[in-house]
């Protein structure tokens, strides 16, 4: 691409323009809305007392320290740590060889998946939940983290696929197939150590937002199993009940840990676009 | 890959069975019960339309009428105001602020839920923030007019998430509409808000009713922000059903599935509408 | 007075010069060329005259009046892009009649006009259709109908055809010159291609770096180029590097070139000879004609182009290009020695920048 091109600008790279008043105002109103009330529970974690006055009368970090001592604060981030990397575990194993295999070898089976993939959408929690609990009930693994990992994945599934389905659309993986298929390679050789290394960042994507997803799940959780496995966002609503200050540390910890697992996103989203866009060059 | 192997076949079904057969497990033959037992009677196991018969008391009309009513509001407000701050960053001249509102969003839409609803009760409870800055510098009493732990608080809870959710959705199908439209409207005689009646609405209408379909859904299958602000103070399909796995109620569980499987439809409806839109969507960005 | 004119027009954009000073008089009912590569100023330049970006400095003059501050709805020029432009959401006819709604034509005359100009791009059983079901050189035809419906003073084009084909595009400027002539109308084409520009237009503007090169017919500016990036943008020319050694004569590297003008070029001067391939005639043995030059060489390569053959003859370590017909012509091989005479009428004798 030849730089010495002058090209005409585009609305969106007018950089001399300056946004207009009704810009200004509608971001203003957005941002306030947006940050205020996350500002605020960050602000009440660390307030002593905030329920007479505009600003909080005293800053401390005792509610942190009771947080952490909490009883059921350890098993409860446990928890949920398990069944975020059980549902990452399940979702790697069934998701990637599926979407693999449909591409390469069951295409007409592709606008079922993109279905399946849609449907967790249109089923309500709740529902799910309903469901889940009235067929396992009288089964073994009723009321156990077993159901409560496949709820779990069945609502989490389309934050797996969509990067990695996208992903294996950018490397062209028919072409990689046929070229390993003709030095000899068996699918899941070809699988392994061509497919995967390329969608690497979709993968890893992939594996966060689920990861994401599952540790800030809450509604499952509570109608599968509830108490018996407490995870963390169970132990967040039962305090908004008990102590006020508390809960809003535990939704400081809960907002800290998404925000990192997004700015992972991020980094390695783009890491990814450098990565794919060298490989199609190579091409 | 030689044609012969491609295909219907057999062994390419084996390839697909697993993740299959876990769908069927616990997504598939878990509704199918629950359709079943929506029309069964429990004691006689017989077919019946009582249960469905029974929503039409007015608990559970009730309840049906203020998902469906916040829902709808909700959505309508997010589409609106949201269509408004997305062209407002759309035409925003700095691409890394741009960059910026549009991962804000990305991340604050995901943020329902407990801590969500616990924010809320920070600014706006019975001594919240703003409830206090108003006594303060207005001398305007919030309480007991407004409640954070009612409709309407709630209403403002859903909108802090279906706000970000629906500039994610429209600002590409702002990209999608190309500058050489306009400019031929305009070497055509056009003007600014001829070119927008004409050619840019009718192009974003799809993008539109896709974001208000999506948002609809999105408020109306959402329990734990309800369950946090409100729980008992207002009635929702979502907190029903809730009711029901826990124990919480004692009704005919057939009620219960009756009303999931209602929910079912509603939502059903909803996301295929949004499907169709979306598809619509993208062929235009594709023109 | 010219009916569209261009006064000292110059547009910067941040670091660039995109246009510089450009001055031109474009006669009503002409077909005028922008030609020149990516970047010299020309879609700039008439994105100007359309109103879509404003000069920095100069004026644009339409019909007598001065069109510099009116905006581009009020023009009343027609512009077709690149990239077809056709709105999505309208069919064909609808598309094609947006012009004239902007302009409250009344109905019997709006649906005369739409089905007349339909006719003219040779497209009326498409009028129902939607432009994503149309091919990229019906769309393009849509998008000329669509600008000619309400008669604009002036028909912009830029780059129209780069989109297509080389089958449709051929057939495609053919019928643009067609319909332009019929109409009789004011035309500004901008193109990359300079068989593009040669084959239809009365006057060919040649553009590069914002400057205007040469203004001329298409004859004028092939034979008669007045720059170097003029004389080796269009068509290809053979280059002596050389200095002036006398009142005709050119020493370039050891070889002794004769030509017919030497401008006012003056002895020991650095110039440049410029001759054209198929000026050249090519013969296996030396002969000596009266104002014809002839130097010799080996033959290094040889392309067949159909009609043409061209030859790559290496005169001194120099490759210079020689087409000949091949119908007309001895058969000649590599490494074959030949001797290139050209008349010294055909030599074009420049500054060697520029």
């Amino acid at each position: 691409m030849e730089k010495n091109n002058i090209v005409a600008p585009l609305s969106k790279s007018k950089n001399k323009r300056k946004p207009a008043l009704w810009q200004i105002i509608l971001i203003f109103i957005f941002l306030f809305y947006m940050l205020v009330p996350i500002l605020s529970t960050y602000i009440f974690s660390v307030a002593t007392r905030w329920d007479r006055t505009i600003l909080p009368e005293g800053l401390t970090l005792n509610s942190y320290a009771r947080a952490f001592k909490a009883s059921y604060f350890n098993s409860s981030l446990r928890n949920s740590m398990i069944l975020s990397l059980s549902t990452v575990f399940v979702s790697l194993c069934l998701i990637i060889p599926t979407v693999y295999w449909v591409h390469i070898r069951f295409p007409a089976a592709k606008s079922f998946l993109e279905v399946l993939m849609i449907l967790p959408f249109g089923i309500p929690t709740v529902v799910l939940a309903l469901a889940l609990v009235q067929a396992y009930n009288v089964t073994p693994i009723g009321r156990t983290p077993f159901l409560l990992i496949g709820a779990v994945f069945i609502y989490s599934m389309p934050f797996m696929y969509r990067p990695v389905a996208n992903a294996l659309r950018a490397i062209d993986a028919h072409t990689l197939t046929e070229a390993g298929q003709s030095l000899g390679a068996t699918t899941f050789q070809i699988l392994m150590k061509v497919i995967i290394p390329n969608i690497f960042p979709g993968i890893i994507s992939g594996s966060l937002l689920v990861f994401a997803t599952v540790f800030a799940e809450f509604t499952l959780t509570k109608l599968i199993i509830g108490a018996r496995f407490k995870t963390f966002p169970l132990l967040l609503v039962e305090y908004t009940r008990i102590n006020g200050n508390v809960a809003a540390a535990f939704s400081v910890i809960s907002f800290t840990i998404a925000w990192l697992v997004s700015l992972l996103i991020l980094w390695v989203s783009r890491k990814g676009q450098g990565a794919s866009a060298e490989a199609l060059r190579a091409r | 890959m030689p044609i012969q192997q491609r295909g219907l076949n057999a062994r390419n079904w084996l390839g697909f069975l697993p993740f299959l057969l876990f769908c069927l497990a616990f997504e598939f033959v878990p509704i199918i019960f629950l359709f079943r037992g929506s029309f069964l009677d429990k004691t006689t196991h017989q077919f019946t339309t009582n249960h469905f018969l029974s929503l039409a008391k007015p608990l559970f009309l009730n309840s049906f009428w203020n998902s469906i009513k916040i829902s709808g509001l909700s959505a309508i407000i997010g589409v609106i105001v949201g269509t408004g701050i997305g062209y407002a960053i759309y035409r925003w001249p700095s691409e890394q602020f741009r960059h910026a509102l549009i991962a804000l969003s990305d991340v604050t839409t995901n943020f329902a839920g407990a801590p969500l609803a616990f924010a809320f009760i920070i600014i706006l409870g019975m001594n919240g923030v703003i409830t206090q800055f108003l006594l303060k510098y207005f001398q305007y009493k919030l309480y007991p007019k407004f409640s954070i732990y009612s409709f309407s608080g709630l209403l403002l809870a859903y909108i802090y998430f279906q706000l970000p959710l629906m500039v994610l959705i429209i600002i590409p199908a702002f990209a999608g509409i190309r500058k050489e439209w306009e400019e031929s409207a305009k070497s055509l005689g056009a003007n600014t808000f001829m070119f927008w009646w004409r050619i840019g609405l009718p192009i974003l209408t799809p993008s539109l009713l896709a974001g208000l379909t999506l948002l609809f859904a999105n408020a109306f299958g959402a329990y734990a922000t309800a369950y946090t602000l409100v729980e008992s103070q207002l009635s929702l399909v979502t907190l029903q059903i809730g009711y029901m796995i826990a124990g919480e109620v004692r009704h005919d569980p057939g009620i219960g599935m009756a009303m999931a499987v209602m929910s079912l439809l509603i939502m059903g409806l909803s996301i295929g509408i949004y499907q169709v839109a979306s598809l619509r969507a993208r062929r235009w960005l594709r023109s | 007075m010219a009916y569209l004119e261009l006064k000292n027009v110059s547009k910067t954009f941040t670091n660039v010069v995109a246009v510089k000073d450009f001055t031109l008089d474009i006669e009503k009912g002409s077909l005028v060329s922008f030609l020149g590569p990516s970047g010299c100023g020309k879609t700039t330049t008439l994105r100007m005259i359309a109103g879509f970006e404003q000069p920095d400095s100069g004026t644009i003059i339409l019909d007598g009046v001065d069109i510099t501050p009116i905006p581009p709805n009020q023009r009343d020029i027609g512009m077709v892009f690149q990239a077809y432009a056709l709105f999505p959401n309208m069919t064909v006819r609808q598309n094609v009649a947006f012009g004239l709604q902007m302009k409250k034509t009344p109905k019997d005359e709006l649906e005369k006009r739409v089905k007349d100009v339909l006719e003219m791009v040779r497209l009326q059983e498409t009028a129902k259709r939607f432009p994503h079901e149309l091919s990229g050189g019906q769309q393009q035809r849509v998008a000329l109908a669509r600008a000619l419906a309400v008669r604009p003073r002036v028909l912009l084009l830029d780059e129209p055809l780069s989109a297509l084909d080389a089958e449709v595009r051929v057939a495609l400027r053919g019928e643009i010159r067609r319909i332009q002539s019929e109409l009789a109308i004011t035309t500004i084409y901008v193109t990359h291609d300079q068989e593009e520009a040669l084959s239809i237009s009365d006057r060919v503007v040649v553009m590069d770096k914002g400057l205007i090169q040469q203004v001329g017919t298409p004859i004028e500016i092939y034979r008669s180029p007045q720059t170097r990036f003029v004389a080796t943008f269009i068509g290809t020319a053979n280059q002596f590097f050389g200095k002036v050694a006398g009142k005709k004569l050119i020493v370039s590297d050891g070889l002794k070139i004769l030509v017919a003008k030497m401008n006012s070029f003056k002895e020991g001067e650095e110039v440049v000879v410029l001759v054209r391939p198929e000026s050249i005639h090519v013969t296996t043995e030396q002969q000596k004609r009266e104002g014809w030059n002839s130097i010799s060489g080996v033959v290094e390569t040889v392309t067949f182009h159909g009609a043409v053959t061209r030859l790559g003859v290496n005169v001194n370590n120099r490759r210079i290009v020689a087409d000949i017909v091949a119908a007309k012509t001895e058969p000649i091989s590599l490494n074959q020695k030949v001797w290139l005479m050209f008349p010294i009428d055909v030599c074009q004798v420049m500054a060697k920048e520029g």
